[in-house]
């Protein structure tokens, strides 16, 4: 990497950003962070650009809100010149002002619809409450079989007008709440009299006392509310009747769907009229005339469905010219969005540059690595030749004790390992980058621990798919979240399937059956005598097992190991199955495990020396090594050598002590917990370390009497001795891992300050342009050992 | 022993609401605003800060009105998330919260409609959060009691009401009356909740409104003078859970003059250095700016305090004070009159 200075002419530098953000191998530094955002150069354009990309978040919500699909042809158009920024932001203008227009037609030709559809309903509504009226009112005459005046007309007729149509309601099981305002509405109408025919009797022929009514529509979820206050502010002298709309209507301005009711309220005189308008108004309840007589009401809803049918076909050519707007911006929306996006982050990287003093040309400050040079050198070219610009824009590199950004390299293939590697921490600038060696270390340790020759196949086989159509699901743009995460790690997968055959094959094991390629080496000890007395006696005579057969390794095995992988016979095993490839793949992981981790401290290493550090190599890296020679590589020592030394059959001399069989080949396990605690165990198998003989039973001469536990005892001569040693040294290791080194810089940090004061009294640090300051403040030691704590961990 | 099991019903909005907070303006943030010179360029900087494009859809040009509407569309969305989550108590205290936004509206839409001005026009200036179903329909009440009767009994500040029911036609001196004597009735009401909820909520909640309510005996106090207010109703409306009760409110109840008001203050420590710095000279501060930084320091304070409430109470009264602050730097803009544009109260 080096640290690069453009020299770009004002007019050239729009064109050249252009071709360096294709390119996208250059990070431009900001060299004016002093400056708020809306105080920079370009500031303008941005908000231009800002502005454009409103409209088309506007279009864009328009055209979903049609559902009419997006053409994405998923083409990476050009950075279009600035010239063109003026006929896009036309373009938006326009298109933006027609659908603004149109849709404001619209809304008010819905909103026109939806007052009539509720007028509408009201009226349907209204009619059915009447003619409910009129219904018991005749019922009721008809069954008193008294004479209901024969000049009360249809036309005439009052609603409620009589004490005798509230009983009837009464009747029906109307609410308390209805009950009460009919009640005290017929008190009013008529305080002494009970008998209701009585009352019509005598009141023929003189003024009735009107009862008036408003009708309207308010929201469903509204009305429980709406119907309580107005009995409340009313005082209970209002009558409601209400009836849902079973369609939901259409909101005008937003579009969504909203249910309401049609409410009839009866009040008499014109202060009740008052307040029962402004609680609807209140509650955004929206009333409509409605005429008093049937023969009004009928030619009304007539007029009504005229009306909507009228307006349902301008509706829908209003709504056709809109489709066609929106269907041809759908086209294109896409693209423009890219192109706007594309000028805004050209503009917002001008921000970044500096004018020169003659004002002629801007002036950048980029990293961009060395071997890249070239292309720059020629995007910037191409960049000047585009804009037509005769002095070509310079590229000249600087020198800097800044630490460049990291670069790492990759392709399709490490790109994938480079991101894991990637979300652990990015590798100092110059560090080695384990990615490499990732490849296959990732792929085989997930091998190792997945193991199966079939499941591997079959994420070899998903791995491979992904590979091979690469191109087509690239081109397919999957924005699935899941889908990408496996997409961008397909060769891993790939390879993680090719390790999980391989160490499927080595566990012998595809879902969980085995193979048995090359023939077991072990065989069938047992005998099969058809009669039941017979086997029982070959069982005894072969030691005596009770229920379960067993293989004893020393007659069953034959003494060649399975030539690859694992025995098959294993899968057979039902006791010891587990026990047996848990302890062998556990072995088996530790060691890869353990020189994966030695060989980081080594790549470490490898990193000091570079910078040669000579702290971090004497603080860091050796009492790395040493805490883990001490006690990992150790352990793998030791397995090696179980695995070595100690066969099934026993009955000779390992590193000078006699080992009987199988049943005394040491425990790593505890062995490591009693190294850790420092137990003190037997040294040795058998009693007085001789040679003995297993078959004779133990206690007898030439028998073998084991010490203790046998298994658990020191296998080697002055095993104690070494383990305590290399204990002691492991601790040791410990503190000086954690704080040497803090300790040392700090040391060196107190020695410079004074230092520096001694000298420098007067003179003022040079900074370099955009140098971050150094270490203000005391130096942070405990930050650094906690550091150091967490990368130990 | 409530804050072992805090995190069960309320760990995550509490993790939410601080994260909320620490989306508040910084200091640089409200440097680089006050040298906005236009409205775009305010907008531009709050951009990016974490209101983020909460103006990106607006065309054409913005005004004050407009960053004030989405300010408050913002502080209502995270409040909405807030109590729909919120498990008991916490959602009853979040209720609390809205009761003196509902307050407000109340009085907004009676003294409105004294002045005869359109409903519609009324309903757009309430505060969203307290806005109720029943709100719209005030304007038909002509005295408490009607009021009372047929709009509020549904509601839950009903109870406060209860000081309020007479006869009397309503005018402005009612309607301030009516006020304070709700505002009294709340936060009593409050302060006794905060209390019964005990541990740091109450710990840190009786703190705040123990001020809140001090701050409104004195205001009424100072605002009282020359207006036909008797001394003894003045009393009544002084909220009785703060530091000043007894003492400290009869001795308001008494002061006829500003210096009363401040010999009186000077017995409570917090209260001495308020009045010391204040003033009405250019230069120096008023009264009500002091109050709202101590406000705004009490606020910041519940943070400092784990597994409690307050924090939700905190971050709505610290984001009002930033809309205020924001509108009135926006005014500022708006006005060219840039001489008071530093006026605003920090929030540190």
């Amino acid at each position: 990497m080096c640290l690069t200075q453009l020299f770009l002419q004002n007019e050239a530098a729009y064109a050249c950003v252009a071709e360096l953000g294709e390119l996208g191998l250059v990070q431009f530094r900001d060299l004016n962070p002093d400056v708020s955002a809306f105080q920079r150069k370009y500031v303008k354009e941005v908000r231009r650009c800002d502005e454009m990309e409103r409209k088309l978040r506007f279009l864009e919500k328009e055209i979903k809100k049609d559902s009419i699909p997006m053409l994405d042809t998923y083409e990476n158009p050009e950075a279009p010149q600035p010239r063109e920024m003026f006929d896009l932001e036309a373009t938006f203008e326009k298109l933006e002002n027609e659908l603004r227009e149109v849709n404001q037609n619209e809304e008010m030709l819905k909103k026109n619809f939806a007052e009539l559809t509720e007028l509408k309903h009201i009226l349907r509504k209204t009619q059915q409450f009447f003619e409910e009226v009129e219904y018991e009112r005749r019922r009721f005459g008809r069954g008193r079989g008294v004479s209901i005046s024969q000049d009360t007309s249809d036309d005439q007729q009052p609603l409620l007008g009589d004490y005798s149509v509230a009983q009837s309601r009464m009747k029906l099981g109307l609410n308390e709440g209805e009950r009460q305002a009919l009640d005290s509405l017929a008190m009013e109408d008529a305080p002494s009299h009970h008998d209701g025919t009585k009352l019509i009797a005598e009141r023929e022929g003189q003024p009735k006392p009107h009862l008036k009514f408003v009708a309207g529509v308010i929201q469903r979820e509204r009305l429980p509310a709406f119907e309580r206050l107005l009995w409340r502010a009313c005082r209970g002298n209002v009558f409601l009747r209400q009836s849902e709309i079973t369609e939901p209507l259409t909101d005008a301005s937003t579009g969504a769907p909203v249910n309401k009711a049609v409410f009839i309220i009866f009040f008499q005189g014109d202060q009740l009229k008052t307040r029962v308008k402004k609680i609807c108004e209140g509650f955004r309840a929206t009333l409509y005339p409605c005429p008093d007589t049937p023969q009004e009401r009928r030619e009304m809803s007539i007029g009504v469905m005229t009306r909507i049918e009228d307006l349902k076909t301008v509706l829908g050519q209003t709504q056709d010219h809109r489709h066609r707007v929106l269907v041809a911006a759908a086209k294109n929306v896409r693209m423009w969005m890219t192109k706007v996006r594309k000028i805004k982050a050209i503009y917002h990287v001008l921000n970044f540059f500096n004018l020169d003093v003659t004002q002629k040309c801007l002036i950048a400050e980029c990293w961009c690595p060395v071997t890249e040079l070239d292309r720059i050198q020629l995007a910037l070219k191409r960049g000047s030749e585009e804009s037509g610009s005769t002095v070509p824009s310079i590229l000249n590199r600087m020198d800097t004790s800044e630490a460049p950004p990291t670069y790492n390299k990759s392709n399709k293939f490490t790109q994938g390992f480079q991101n894991i590697v990637d979300s652990y921490g990015i590798a100092a600038y110059r560090e080695i980058n384990p990615a490499p060696y990732t490849m296959i270390t990732f792929p085989f340790l997930f091998a190792i621990m997945f193991g199966d020759l079939g499941h591997g196949t079959i994420m070899l086989l998903a791995g491979l798919f992904l590979v091979l159509q690469e191109k087509r699901l690239e081109a397919a743009r999957i924005k699935d979240e899941i889908f990408q995460m496996f997409f961008t790690g397909r060769y891993m997968i790939f390879l993680m399937g090719c390790f999980s055959v391989y160490t499927g094959f080595i566990y012998n094991d595809a879902f969980s059956k085995s193979f048995n390629l090359f023939g077991s080496s072990w065989g069938n000890i047992f005998p099969f005598p058809l009669d039941e007395k017979a086997r029982e006696q070959a069982i005894t005579n072969l030691g005596g097992l009770e229920a379960s057969p067993m293989l004893i390794p020393e007659k069953a095995y034959s003494g060649e190991p399975y030539p690859i992988g694992v025995d098959p016979i294993w899968v057979l095993a039902e006791a010891n199955k587990l026990n047996f490839l848990n302890s062998m793949k556990m072995k088996a992981a530790i060691l890869v495990g353990i020189a994966q981790m030695t060989f980081g401290i080594i790549l470490g290493y490898h990193n000091f020396k570079y910078f040669n550090s000579k702290l971090d190599i004497l603080y860091t890296f050796i009492p790395q090594i040493i805490f883990l020679s001490c006690i990992f590589i150790y352990l793998c020592l030791q397995v090696i050598m179980k695995w070595i030394a100690y066969d099934a059959a026993g009955g000779y001399s390992v590193l000078g002590y006699f080992y009987p069989s199988s049943n005394c080949a040491p425990s790593l396990l505890i062995g490591l917990i009693n190294m850790f605690m420092m137990k003190s165990r037997d040294d040795g198998f058998v009693d007085g370390n001789k040679y003995c003989n297993t078959s004779i039973p133990p206690g007898k001469p030439g028998g073998c009497n084991m010490v203790g536990l046998c298994h658990l005892n020191n296998w080697y001569p002055g095993q104690h001795l070494v383990e305590t040693i290399l204990l002691v040294i492991a601790i040791v290791s410990v503190p000086v891992m954690l704080f040497a080194k803090p300790y040392f810089l700090y040391r060196r940090y107190r020695h410079k300050t004074v230092h520096y004061r001694d000298l420098n009294d007067d003179d003022v640090p040079i900074v370099l342009n955009g140098d971050g300051g150094g270490v203000s403040g005391s130096y942070p030691v405990r930050t650094n050992i906690l550091q150091r704590t967490l990368a130990t961990c | 022993m409530g804050e072992f099991f805090f995190n069960i019903d309320h760990g995550y909005l509490e993790g939410l609401i601080r994260g909320f907070k620490s989306g508040l303006l910084t200091t640089t943030d409200y440097a680089n605003l006050v040298q906005c010179e236009t409205l775009e360029d305010l907008k531009l900087h709050v951009q990016s800060t974490d209101y983020g494009n909460f103006l990106a859809n607006e065309p054409g040009n913005i005004t004050v009105q407009v960053i004030d509407e989405r300010l408050k569309e913002k502080l209502v969305t995270e409040f909405t998330h807030l109590r729909n989550n919120s498990l008991e108590p916490l959602s009853t205290f979040l209720d609390y919260i809205t009761y003196s936004y509902m307050i407000d509206n109340i009085i907004l839409l009676i003294t409105g409609t004294l002045h005869q001005r359109p409903i519609n026009e009324l309903i757009s200036k309430c505060h969203p959060l307290g806005s109720f179903e029943q709100m719209e329909a005030i304007h038909i009440a002509n005295t408490p009691a009607e009021l009372y009767n047929a709009v509020l009994v549904d509601t839950p500040l009903a109870p406060y009401f209860v000081d309020c029911i007479n006869e009397q036609d309503l005018d402005e001196m009612n309607v301030e009356i009516i006020r304070n004597t709700l505002y009294k009735a709340y936060i009593e009401d409050f302060y006794k909740f905060c209390e019964k909820l005990g541990g740091k909520t109450a710990e840190v909640m009786c703190e705040i409104l123990a001020f809140e309510a001090d701050r409104r005996a004195i205001i009424i106090t100072i605002n009282s003078f020359d207006t036909e207010l008797a001394k003894d109703d003045r009393q009544k409306l002084y909220p009785t859970c703060g530091k000043l009760y007894p003492e400290g409110l009869n001795g308001l109840a008494r002061a006829d003059d500003y210096d009363q008001v401040k010999q009186v203050c000077e017995y409570y420590a917090e209260y001495k250095a308020l009045f010391e710095g204040s003033g009405v000279n250019p230069g120096e501060k008023t009264l009500e700016d002091k109050f709202f930084e101590y406000e705004v320091k009490l606020n910041v304070q519940a943070y400092l305090h784990q597994f409690h409430f307050g924090v939700f109470y905190a971050f709505i009264k610290l984001k009002e004070q930033e809309m205020r602050n924001i509108i009135w730097i926006a005014e500022c803009i708006a006005q060219r009159h840039r001489s008071k544009i530093e006026n605003y109260i920090p929030i540190v």
